[in-house]
């Protein structure tokens, strides 16, 4: 119950500084909407825990909710380096092409 | 014909002139890439003749190369010779490298530390990186060429035109041979001879080039 109350806690955390960041023109449209998605899911996903307990055993998976939580959490983080890699990559790209106009331009 | 030499430099102040006079004799006309050195190899490089410009951030020889044989295209070059500044290779090489090119028989030629004129390599370099480089070209590339990783190669302008060096960082030697090979240039292999004044790459810079080719290969 305490770990239940304390997770929603800092996912409100985490929602009341994503709301600030999009007021402030921080963040884009779409960034906002795919971390509102990820917070409020996290939020369902933590306040339905034992229903999803049940759901997880219905389906053949020994463990409980939160480990199924933590796989999930961790594809995300995977995914989310995959992606930040490419922009990476991309970035690394335009910056030696900029590079490369500058010192031709002269 | 006009031949120009395209030399990335990094840092190289001690040598550059050296190398610059050297080639001289061999070519119409040289440019220096100066990568953002601490030194002042951009201005030795300009006294002692070269067409020198310079990278504003140091974004490695894959990309100095790329601005170098932009310019030489935009200057009009017929032969493009890629050149290291730290005096390992040869000027008096020359003729034999771009002879196939000037007969019409390649557009593309390629040093390599492998065939009958004998490098003396660092035993690391000899017996681990190059192996390894060489079954990297194979595995992914189906390339069978004697040395990988020359960085001693004199291109036509039509290949030069074709070619996109995408690699910023070392991995940019087996990028251009598979591009080259991809764009259906004809390749011919000279033997170069190539001095080792001190050990250039470590071991580790020679994994760090196949980790690069590696990651190219899978953002792709
Ligand atoms: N533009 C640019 N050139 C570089 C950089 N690092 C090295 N170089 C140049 O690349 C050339 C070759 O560098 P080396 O470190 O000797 O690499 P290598 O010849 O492939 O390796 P060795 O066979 O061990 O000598 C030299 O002319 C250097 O000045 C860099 O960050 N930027
Ligand atoms: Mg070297």
């Amino acid at each position: 119950m305490f770990q239940q109350l304390l997770a929603i806690i800092i996912i409100a955390f985490f929602l009341i500084r994503l709301f600030e960041q999009k007021k402030k023109k921080q963040i884009s449209a779409n960034e906002f909407l795919v971390w509102l998605i990820f917070w409020l899911s996290a939020l369902i996903a933590i306040i339905f825990l034992k229903q999803i307990d049940i759901l997880v055993a219905k389906l053949g998976f020994s463990g409980t909710g939160i480990n199924v939580l933590v796989y999930l959490a961790l594809l995300a983080l995977i995914f989310l380096v995959f992606r930040m890699r490419l922009t990476i990559a991309k970035m690394e790209k335009n910056i030696s092409e900029l590079n490369q106009a500058l010192t031709l331009k002269k | 014909m006009k031949i120009v030499t395209v030399i990335p430099a990094y840092n190289e102040a001690v040598k550059i002139e050296k190398v610059i006079t050297k080639l001289k004799p061999y070519v119409t006309e040289i440019i220096v890439v100066d990568d953002a050195s601490q030194d002042n190899t951009f201005e030795i490089a300009q006294a002692a003749g070269a067409l020198t410009i310079r990278h504003i951030i140091n974004r490695g020889q894959g990309a100095a190369l790329r601005t170098g044989t932009q310019l030489a295209l935009g200057r009009d070059a017929d032969i493009i010779v890629h050149f290291d500044a730290d005096d390992q290779f040869q000027a008096e090489d020359i003729p034999e490298m771009i002879a196939p090119i000037c007969d019409g028989s390649a557009d593309a030629v390629l040093g390599s530390r492998f065939l009958t004129k004998k490098s003396k390599l660092p035993k690391s370099k000899e017996y681990i990186i190059m192996p390894l480089a060489r079954l990297v070209n194979r595995l992914f590339f189906g390339i069978k060429l004697s040395d990988p990783q020359s960085g001693f190669r004199a291109l036509s302008r039509k290949s030069a035109e074709k070619l996109t060096i995408e690699n910023d960082g070392m991995a940019h030697c087996t990028e251009i041979i598979h591009k080259l090979f991809k764009n259906n240039d004809r390749i011919v292999e000279v033997p170069i001879t190539v001095v080792y004044h001190e050990f250039g790459q470590k071991l580790s810079g020679g994994f760090k080039i196949i980790k690069d080719i590696i990651i190219q290969k899978l953002i792709k």
